[in-house]
């Protein structure tokens, strides 16, 4: 079953050994191992060409082979060993070079941050000698609407039982990742630990709805001070003031109150007052008669427009 | 540690004098330079040298070439094979990104 060795190299059984020579070089150029690292079918097909070679290229054991005096098999150099056993290990580091893609920047740059200066071993007898940056632990944090808005101090207590102590800034928006420099997990090597990013949750509140820096209250208003006006009394994030209201304010009607929104890095915002109606929860006598009189004489429609578009 | 000796009984074709050549080229780099105490991996790259000229026909001045080469990737795989070990630790969404990358970034690149 043995493969005929002058077909492995593909040259005619009367060749001239200097074909058989060329023949093997060049095939053995294209799959030796050292020049085909980590190549295990042209290592294979090596192997056969050079135990060919080694026997139709040495004249002597030609002959013996031609007369049928030992078979294709019939050789047993002894192993080598190819030096791309040792290249990858601890050994070949002294052989290596990175001279050659030092052009491609953002890879060094890579390895520059993850290994520092890395042994370069890998996989060899000795064990790895390299450094890395810990990784980031990443964190959840629920905070109140007004903790948010008006910034604070809190304590978060971590799942191994740890605690952090995290300042959350003003304005801080739900959804916003806050960044806790060497935090997180702690590095190998020369490497720093990582850090933790903590995912900032922002829960609603009742009163106080957020439009990027602006704070929007609704307040409902009487209907006598929405027709003579007045001062009201208002919530804002830093406490109660007191707004005035034009006379004639309507429901949907926006105040602004300068400067009482969100302080933050970026500027102060203001609060928008939505002003609406609300008509007493019972309707008197008092009411209903003026009600009736007033239309006698002062018919108005407020759908006109409605129906113009509709 | 294998001496001079040792190293040219090894490997075929070799003589001591050829071996200093090497030496002295910076071919090879004895594991031991004090002593000229030679490791595996010395004699391993002896083996290969010898290979390159005597067997595969190479010629003295393209040696250097080649191991220059040679050289080159086995730094280039070393520092790749570093590569992946590191994300290997890395937790798998982070892999998935990366791969994800990977894959955009390639055919990005096809024209």
């Amino acid at each position: 079953m043995a493969e005929d060795l002058y077909s492995v190299l593909g040259v005619a059984k009367t060749a001239k050994p200097e074909a058989i020579t060329k023949a093997y070089r060049k095939l053995a150029k294209k799959l030796h191992p050292d020049l085909n690292p980590g190549d295990k079918a042209a290592e294979e097909k090596f192997k056969k060409v050079a135990a060919a070679y080694g026997i139709v290229g040495d004249e002597e054991k030609r002959g013996r082979y031609d007369r049928g005096e030992i078979d294709a098999s019939g050789q047993e150099t002894p192993q080598q060993r190819y030096y791309r056993e040792y290249a990858g290990g601890e050994e070949g580091a002294r052989y290596r070079s990175t001279a050659g893609f030092e052009d491609i920047g953002a890879f060094s740059d890579l390895f520059g941050d993850l290994f520092g200066e890395r042994g370069g071993a890998r996989g060899g007898a000795g064990g790895r000698r390299f450094s890395m940056r810990g990784q980031d632990a990443h964190y959840r944090l629920d905070v109140d609407f007004l903790d948010a808005v008006n910034g604070t101090k809190t304590r978060l207590t971590l799942p191994d039982g740890g605690t952090l102590d995290v300042t959350i800034p003003p304005g801080v928006t739900d959804g916003q990742v806050l960044r806790l420099k060497g935090k997180g997990n702690p590095g190998m090597g020369e490497g720093g630990p990582g850090d933790a990013l903590i995912e900032i949750g922002v829960k609603p509140h009742p009163v106080f709805k957020r439009e990027g820096g602006d704070i929007v209250v609704e307040v409902p208003i009487t209907f006598d001070e929405a027709v003579l006006g007045g001062k009201v009394e208002v919530p804002t994030i830093t406490g109660r003031v007191f707004a005035t209201v034009p006379p004639g304010s309507n429901t949907g009607q926006t105040l602004r109150l300068k400067g009482r929104g969100i302080k933050s890095k970026s500027g102060t915002g203001d609060q928008l007052v939505k002003l609406s109606v609300v008509l007493p929860e019972r309707i008197d006598e008092d009411l209903k008669s003026f009600a009736e009189r007033w239309r006698e004489a002062h018919r108005y429609d407020p759908r006109r427009k409605l129906k113009e578009q509709a | 540690m294998l001496s001079e000796r040792d190293i040219v009984a090894r490997v075929r074709h070799l003589t001591v004098t050829r071996l200093r050549v090497w030496v002295a080229q910076g071919w090879i780099k004895p594991a031991d330079k004090a002593a000229q105490g030679f490791s595996d991996a010395d004699l391993a790259r002896a083996a290969l040298i010898s290979n390159l000229e005597d067997e595969l026909g190479f010629a003295e001045e393209d040696v250097p070439v080649l191991l220059n080469l040679i050289d080159q990737i086995h730094g280039l795989r070393s520092e790749l094979m570093g590569l992946l070990d590191a994300l290997e630790d890395l937790p798998p969404d982070i892999r998935a990104t990366v791969r994800m990358r990977i894959t955009s970034r390639r055919e990005g690149g096809e024209r």
